[in-house]
């Protein structure tokens, strides 16, 4: 039953993406997206209803559940769920549980040892800062993964993400001593497991 | 004992929060406070709001803390990030002394 109303899908979106693209002459690049996007028209009711789930459990949590709340509640939760579509398309990911369970327990430790550290130099009479900028290439998938990445820079030991050029993140560091690639690459390697990414092959050299 | 261990905690969570402002004030140029601001700060909250779900103690609170907690580390990353950013490319955080 799913496969099949899945198939149904898949073949109209074909059809629209056939009669947009073929009375216009588009070029293929841009035919190629608009098939594209036909593709997605199913995800994006999941989405939508996968939203709304999820901004209704907020809601509840954060009324206490009462019923009468939700005349606030109802309009709030639908115009939240709408707001994806305001928003440029955003590829989606995938959450690995034992990912994320590893990364939450590393996460911390790392954000105790940076505090620790940034406290440590702030109440040292010297401070022993030895501020430079150093460049990183960003090899993590654009969206959600490369944006915990730049994130979570901010919030490891002495590192801070100052400025994105295309696929350069330039970090600042309050210790030129540190060594900065191997932090990062692990970094790199947490965030795939945590978005169900495969891993590359030749990361080690 | 949970009276304990939340005043324990909320009292460390004081002590990052106090090595952030120092920090703040102490550091040189305006990337390091970033340092300060979003690595101190950010631990301090997440030891106070720790130590206040030892008091509040029922799901609700400790599901809404969760959440204030998830929300300012995003948003306090996030703004660290973009305050550097217009710093590097405006100038504004090169000292000319």
């Amino acid at each position: 039953m799913r496969a099949t109303s899945s198939k149904c899908l898949n073949a109209s979106a074909r059809v629209q993406s056939l009669t947009l693209a073929e009375p216009q002459n588009l070029p293929p690049a841009s035919a190629q997206t608009v098939s594209a996007t036909g593709h997605a028209a199913g995800q994006v009711l999941r989405h939508c209803v996968l939203s709304i789930l999820v901004l209704a459990v907020l809601w509840g949590a954060l009324t206490g559940w009462r019923a009468d709340a939700l005349i606030f509640g109802l309009p709030a939760i639908l115009l939240g769920a709408m707001v994806p579509f305001l928003l440029p398309p955003a590829s989606g990911f995938r959450l690995s549980l034992r990912g994320a369970i590893r990364f939450a327990l590393w996460f911390a430790v790392q954000s105790v040892r940076g505090a620790v550290d940034v406290a440590l130099r702030a109440f040292s009479p010297d401070m022993r800062l030895r501020p430079c900028f150093r460049t990183y290439p960003l090899n993590l998938p654009l969206g959600a993964p490369r944006i915990t990445f730049i994130n979570i820079i901010t919030l490891l030991p002495g590192t801070l993400s100052a400025e994105i050029n295309d696929d350069m993140v330039t970090v600042h560091m309050l210790d030129a001593h540190i060594e900065l690639e191997p932090e990062l690459a692990e970094l790199e390697t947490r965030i795939r497991a945590l978005f169900a990414l495969p891993q590359p092959p030749e990361h080690s050299s | 004992m949970q009276d304990v261990v939340a005043a324990v905690l909320i009292t460390t969570g004081t002590v990052f929060f106090i090595a952030g402002t120092v920090g703040l004030l102490r550091f040189p140029d305006i990337f390091c406070r970033l340092h300060a601001l979003t690595k101190a700060d950010g631990l301090g909250l997440a030891l106070i709001a720790l130590g206040v779900a030892f008091l509040a103690a029922t799901p609700g609170a400790v599901f809404r803390i969760v959440l204030i907690w998830f929300f300012v580390a995003a948003a306090s990353a996030t703004c660290g990030h973009l305050v550097a950013r217009y710093a590097r490319r405006s100038g504004a955080g090169v000292r000319h002394d």
